[in-house]
């Protein structure tokens, strides 16, 4: 059994009436990968996820997780599995310790093993002073903190996370960010994340698909995704050369260095890396008694992989005004 | 079993965080009383009177034919000649009869030779309603009986009718609290129970709920069970207070078995109308739905109970309804055991179409319940 993937789908397919929300995905995660979901609104994320989670049925296709299937053995698949919701899905109207005690119950922990485990948990993620407040009077990011606890009390072997920092502020999105890559480093836990934020897939994934329409497009490394696609590293440089130097002969040459411009100038540089091509630029044109007054380098980020794969930009609208026409029923299932 | 229980501890928890939902669900009932008490006007029909005729005589014949054509005029009464006193008197406690008219040996005689004759009139006075109704109508056809004779004997006394009050004498009011309970009842059901899985999908909490082991069973069966622990409690305070209201004193008048019937009765009414309400609403997604739902089934449910008017007056298609109505029979119950004394044999009847409903629709609301999204 050890070789068993933590999750496998074969030809997975939804459809919704006349909207096929998944067209055929096949993905396989091994067990401790970080596995970031990356794509748009109505990629297809939150479908896909619902069916891994036993909350949807599949149109056809099939999905194991640790090789139970989805749908024919839900219920032990329910047991493996921790799940953040998208929405928040904590009772308010109980406290924090009441949410995670009675979620407990739901899955027929024992009383010591419950009280052990929420303490714990409740450490974990900085509630302990506030485990008997309301959790109505909780702040987004506290509430947010709470569901991932929640979905710990069982001690899963998987944990899914839908959109976990989805309107949150900076300062929240980190302390998230921060617990979860405790939970990756310290429990090597398994863990699948949708997002449509590229720098948490960068700062957080191990392995990243991007999801688009309905299908999976690239399945790779973030440094992997990036090597595909054929762009480069810009270093922009505000120059005043003396009379008779030409600072694009001058870095043209230089190793790792694509291409290179000047107008008005500004000296444009491609190169393969910028944080180490940018020491031998600066010392070549020293050397020639260039004065460089203004550097700016742009790196080669996620957004730009995800814009050759897909040609638009990870954060395009058109699909609300899609689900618009839908109906008030459908967008909640097909999610984003 | 743990599951379940915690479902139900969540959903009490959650139901005690709300005092205002507490409050508001048994005031409302209270103001029906009030409201009701004072505003229910309407015409009888077909309220069905047991006749006996221990006299046989011409005159006793008269009263009779007076009474069938009250029957095929105005309806008002529907006439059931019966042999023995024991049989009408049962029929009466159990509610087969509203009225039971007794004609006594030498009704005849002694109408021929003195005048005056009395007739025997039971009248079930825990429906104030249709008791007055039938005395107003009785009185009249006892009456025209006399005046056939008067003419004759140019006497004016008549027949004298004498009212025995079957029961302790009920005012308009008490005679509603079965109505307000069932009402408390409802709402209780209506705002437990399913409305939980109503609003748990509404503000997406209820994806929570799917993702972990709990069953059909525990799902539904737990908010049932909280349910029906909320709205016991609830309709209880209810029938105490408006029995304070209208002035009685229940731990005067309510026997142990009787208490223990009363509690039976709600709790087994409070069952079926959660497993109808869990099958109707089941799927709902909004509260909207509920509200609306909950507003129409009340009304169709509440009226053709016989709490306000009695079932026996309904056109043909309505009785059928108020035949499977639940309510129908929380109504004759509650009637029964609060005003008549009756004990559990009298309304075994009652509990078992309640138990048989209330398990039939919870386990068709379990069946039915959607277990994903």
């Amino acid at each position: 059994m050890e070789d068993v993937a933590a999750i496998e789908t074969r030809s997975l397919v939804k459809r919704f009436g006349n909207i096929e929300a998944l067209k055929g995905v096949d993905i396989r995660l091994e067990r401790g990968e970080f596995f970031g979901l990356l794509g748009p609104n109505g990629a297809g994320k939150t479908t896909l996820i619902r069916i891994l989670t036993t909350l949807l049925m599949p149109t056809s296709g099939e999905a194991w997780l640790y090789g139970y299937h989805v749908v024919k053995e839900c219920a032990r698949v329910r047991h493996l599995i921790g799940v953040v919701p998208q929405a928040t899905t904590c009772d308010l109207d109980l406290t924090a310790r009441e949410n995670l005690d009675i979620y407990g119950r739901f899955y027929g922990l024992a009383k010591k093993e419950r009280t052990e485990q929420i303490d714990y948990l409740l450490k974990m993620i900085g509630l302990e002073e506030r485990s008997e407040d309301l959790v109505a009077t909780y702040s987004g990011g506290m509430r947010r903190r709470l569901e991932v606890a929640r979905a710990l009390v069982h001690r899963p072997s998987l944990l899914i996370l839908d959109e976990p920092t989805l309107g949150l502020d900076p300062q929240s999105r980190y302390m998230v960010w921060r617990l979860l890559k405790r939970l990756k480093d310290d429990y090597s836990l398994t863990i699948l994340l949708t997002t449509h934020y590229m720098e948490e897939a960068e700062a957080l994934c191990s392995q990243v698909a991007i999801i688009d329409h309905g299908k999976i497009i690239a399945v790779d490394t973030v440094e992997g995704l990036k090597k595909s696609v054929h762009e480069r590293d810009k270093v922009e440089l505000r120059l005043e050369a003396p009379a008779g130097v030409d600072p694009v002969t001058t870095v043209r040459t230089l190793e790792g260095v694509k291409d290179a411009g000047l107008k008005e100038g500004l000296l444009t540089v491609t190169v393969e890396n910028s944080q180490r091509g940018l020491p031998a630029i600066f010392e070549a044109l020293r050397k020639k008694d260039v004065k460089i007054q203004e550097v700016r380098t742009t790196h080669l980020t996620l957004e730009d992989v995800f814009i050759h794969y897909t040609g638009r930009p990870v954060r395009d609208e058109e699909t609300r005004k899609v689900s618009f026409f839908i109906g008030a029923g459908v967008p909640r299932k097909w999610g984003r | 079993m743990r599951r379940l229980i915690a479902i139900i501890e969540r959903d009490l928890r959650k139901f005690l965080r709300n005092p205002l939902v507490m409050v508001v669900s048994i005031v409302m009932p209270i103001i029906y009383l009030l409201i009701l008490g004072n505003s229910f006007l309407g015409e009888l029909k077909h309220l069905p009177v047991a006749i006996i005729d221990r006299d046989g005589g011409s005159f006793a014949e008269r009263v009779i034919e007076n009474l069938e054509a009250i029957e095929r005029g105005p309806s008002t009464i529907a006439t059931y000649r019966v042999s023995s006193e024991g049989e009408a008197m049962r029929g009466l406690k159990e509610g087969l009869f509203k009225a039971v008219v007794i004609i006594p040996q030498g009704f005849s005689k002694h109408l021929v030779k003195r005048g005056s004759a009395e007739v025997g009139l039971f009248v079930d006075n825990t429906d104030v309603v249709s008791a007055n109704t039938l005395k107003t109508a009785l009185l009249s056809a006892l009456g025209s009986t006399a005046e056939g004779f008067i003419a004759v004997r140019e006497r004016a006394e008549g027949v004298r009718v004498r009212t025995i009050e079957v029961h302790p004498k009920i005012d308009y009011d008490q005679t509603l609290i079965p109505g307000v309970v069932i009402m408390a009842i409802f709402l209780g059901a209506l705002t437990t129970g399913v409305f939980n899985i109503v609003m748990d999908r509404f503000l997406g909490t209820d994806e929570s709920l799917l993702l972990t082991p709990l069953t059909r069973t525990d799902i539904v069966g737990g908010l049932v069970i909280s349910g029906l622990v909320i709205t016991t409690v609830l309709a209880l305070v209810v029938l105490v207070l408006s029995s304070l209201i209208s002035g009685i004193y229940l731990w005067n008048t309510l026997s142990p078995s009787g208490f223990v019937g009363v509690v039976f009765i709600v709790m087994l009414s409070t069952l079926s109308l959660q497993g109808l309400l869990f099958i109707i609403l089941g799927r709902a997604d909004h509260p909207r739905v509920v509200g609306v739902l909950g507003g129409f089934l009340n009304v169709i449910l509440f009226f053709p109970s016989g709490a306000v008017y009695p079932v026996e007056s309904f056109p043909y298609l309505l009785r059928l309804f108020a035949w499977v109505n639940p309510e129908t029979y929380s109504v004759h119950a509650l009637k029964a055991v609060l005003f008549k004394g009756a004990g559990l044999g009298a309304i075994k009847g009652d509990i078992l179409f309640l138990s048989v409903f209330a398990l039939f629709t919870i386990a068709v609301a379990i069946a039915t319940f959607k277990r994903e999204l």
